[in-house]
């Protein structure tokens, strides 16, 4: 894979200035499925079982159970930053959709791409940055140069 | 048959060569010219790119360091000090920081940098003084180096 | 994380400095390693190759430059015009006494790298034959770079103790005849 090829982007968190620390960042959840469709057996399994538990655990996140004539069932997860995300759980056993609906829960909704650099900081610079006049010695005069003067 | 994900699925049904062409043309559609959309011109970019990429990922880390080397020498210029005394006085003092951290040092942090520079620079003048001993010429040699110190 | 101090902090990062360098009696290949490496921008520690950082440096008094050795006429400069029968060479002398400056801007664009900056950082080199600057130029100075070689005293320039304190090897005899 080419570096120019692949779309990439900067680590970044989802802090929003420390107002968004330990806020989950998954908004809303619908469960699409059919009711009578094959592949959907394990998600009716888990609306069954586990989806109240969920949606008791995560209060901040809404959850809506659509049932439609369709063939692929699918999860569909809005984030905070707008970012929807489908996932299709064809043929997916309880246990496996709820693990995905932990994993879906837990991401921030920043693109999974390749990241450029694997550190980052907001603020870089305590003492603050380099700049030409840092270790230069300060003169109260620094236009003119003294031999000019003299001259 | 099991298809592990949708476009596989969608694969199995187009004509082969179809599918076959659009696997290289993805990887081709930000090149420059015909090359973004002919096959026969694109397959031989493509595997040109590939190539370039794999070398480039030796290339970048040997790259990185001299830039690192670099911006230390420059750094380190300023404070009156050579790149290759600062680099062996500071691992003279065990510090153990490498040219990255050096260099984000001197770019963010100057005044730690100075710092380092200063302890580099009181290393290199301890070494200079234990190579010159106590100041007294060893019996039947007469140099000159010992008075200019 | 405010915004708007962190740009003023980009400004002054990235800001230019203007040096001068006086060029009297000088080596011309020592004026020009410190103008390339201002004019590159190698000397901040921010440096990228790509970043076009180079500082402005202002040369003066390339009039007095001082070549060592036999090099004002055994140094040569050619050039090729393209055309048949256009190669030129003159010594060092001879372009010298055409255009003082040429030595030293021919020096520095040897000295930085072939690439397409090239010539941007060309033109932050401004170079003046005498001490004379132009008022524009002479407010943008931020800093004088100290001379790379201590200019040599001239034997007239000493005063009589000086040239009496000076240690001797040997005191020549009363009669001794100076050839």
């Amino acid at each position: 894979m080419t570096a120019r090829g692949t779309p990439s982007r900067f680590l970044k968190s989802v802090l929003q200035n420390g107002v968004g620390r330990y806020v989950c960042q998954l908004k809303r959840i619908s469960i699409i499925f059919s009711k009578k469709g094959q592949g959907s057996l394990g998600i009716r399994d888990f609306i069954e079982e586990g989806v109240v538990d969920y949606a008791k655990k995560n209060p901040t996140t809404v959850v809506y159970v659509s049932p439609q004539p369709c063939r692929i069932p699918k999860i569909v997860a809005e984030y905070m930053n707008g970012t929807v995300r489908e996932e299709i759980v064809t043929n997916k056993t309880s246990p496996q959709i709820s693990e995905l609906l932990a994993k879906m829960t837990n991401q921030s909704g920043l693109d999974i791409i390749r990241i450029r650099k694997p550190f980052h900081t907001d603020s870089p610079s305590i003492q603050g940055q380099w700049h030409p006049f840092t270790n230069r010695p300060p003169s109260i005069d620094p236009i003119r140069p003294k031999k000019e003067d003299s001259q | 048959m099991v298809f592990l994900s949708l476009s596989c699925w969608i694969r199995n049904r187009g004509p082969d060569r179809y599918w076959k062409v659009q696997e290289v043309l993805k990887h081709a559609r930000h090149f420059r010219g015909r090359k973004n959309r002919c096959y026969s011109l694109a397959v031989l970019a493509v595997r040109r790119a590939f190539v370039y990429a794999t070398k480039a990922r030796r290339f970048k880390k040997r790259n990185m360091r001299t830039l690192w080397i670099t911006r230390i020498a420059a750094a380190s210029r300023e404070h009156g000090m050579k790149y290759p005394a600062l680099m062996h006085n500071l691992t003279k003092t065990s510090v153990q920081l490498n040219r990255r951290v050096i260099c984000d040092l001197a770019i963010t942090e100057p005044r730690s940098f100075l710092s380092l520079a200063k302890l580099a620079r009181a290393r290199q003048q301890e070494g200079l003084r234990a190579a010159l001993g106590d100041g007294k010429e060893p019996p039947g040699v007469l140099s000159r180096v010992v008075v200019l110190q | 994380m405010s915004s708007f101090s962190r740009s003023a902090q980009q400004w002054a990062t990235f800001a230019r400095s203007w040096f001068l360098i006086d060029a009297r009696m000088q080596p011309p290949g020592r004026i020009a390693t410190m103008c390339a490496v201002r004019l590159q921008g190698k000397h901040k520690p921010i440096y990228h190759a790509l970043s076009d950082i180079g500082d402005h440096v202002v040369v003066i008094n390339t009039r007095h430059i001082a070549f060592s050795g036999n090099k004002w006429e055994q140094k040569v400069y050619s050039s090729h015009s393209g055309f048949p029968g256009g190669f030129k060479q003159v010594t060092a002398a001879q372009l010298h006494q055409k255009d003082p400056k040429a030595i030293v801007k021919l020096a520095v664009y040897g000295m930085l790298p072939r690439n397409l900056l090239r010539r941007t950082m060309m033109q932050r080199l401004h170079i003046f034959p005498d001490d004379e600057l132009p008022d524009d130029i002479r407010a943008n100075l931020t800093e004088e770079l100290p001379q790379p070689r201590e200019i040599p005293r001239k034997l007239s320039e000493y005063t009589q103790e000086e040239i009496d304190a000076f240690p001797r090897l040997w005191t020549p005899p009363e009669d001794f005849r100076m050839k």
